[in-house]
């Protein structure tokens, strides 16, 4: 059991170490280089990537921060749009379409309903692999 | 209109109707040249706000006129060559008087 176990660790460690070296060689120059950065952006287009909920939060809290009609003092991860930033649904709706833009994707309509608080916003877009 | 599915909002089925062509109308503002957009989102932001607060919430027949209205400038809106507000100042003396 132990044996087979480390038979295991032992390869996939190989597996990984043998990666770097060959991905990234040195003396190849720019075109190595930017040969690497268009091998990532594409898989990056095709896969989509998670963005750190740190960022968006951040993100997320900037825009309602600059929404004219939001006083900022008030904006918290946790505020609810309509109940502690005083907003109706249409500058829900605004602010929506703003954070649309900030982060470059579309939110479909039965999404966009129910974001209702910041948090929501946030965990939408934190698990929305097409949010950049 | 009876309650919707429930769950955090409780809009009415009507009201995501309304909420989501003011969606359209903000999305096809983008493809608009800054100053163009800034123009037309400040017409609808307005023209959306005044009948918020001027049409009754049970005057469903006029509700879904406005609805169907909006949307037909909201296809002239989307077609690449409409740039300015010449029809939308036509709706907004139209407007005015709402006949309801």
């Amino acid at each position: 059991m132990a044996a087979r176990g480390g038979a295991l660790l032992k390869y996939l460690r190989v597996n990984v170490e043998a990666l770097p070296p060959t991905r990234n060689p040195n003396n190849n120059g720019l075109f190595g280089l930017s040969f690497n950065a268009i091998c990532r952006r594409f898989s990056e287009e095709v896969r989509g990537t998670f963005l750190d909920k740190s960022e968006v939060s951040d993100r997320v809290v900037n825009v309602v921060k600059n929404f004219q009609k939001v006083d900022p003092s008030k904006v918290t991860p946790n505020a609810h749009f309509q109940n502690d930033l005083g907003l109706d649904s249409l500058d829900t709706v605004e602010i929506v379409m703003a954070l649309e833009e900030e982060f470059q994707f579309e939110i479909p309509d039965n999404e966009a309903d129910k974001i209702n608080t910041i948090s929501l916003a946030i965990d939408f877009i934190a698990s929305h692999p097409q949010a950049k | 209109m009876g309650p919707s599915t429930g769950g955090r909002t409780r809009l009415s089925g009507m009201q995501k109707q309304v909420l989501s062509l003011y969606r359209g109308f903000l999305r096809a503002t983008r493809s608009k040249s800054p100053e163009d957009r800034r123009e037309i989102e400040s017409f609808v932001s307005a023209e959306f706000r005044r009948n918020s607060k001027q049409v009754d919430r049970k005057n469903f027949i006029y509700i879904e006129y406005l609805l169907r209205r909006g949307k037909k400038q909201l296809e002239q809106l989307n077609s690449p060559d409409t740039v300015g507000l010449s029809s939308m100042n036509v709706t907004f003396s139209e407007t005015e008087n709402p006949k309801n």
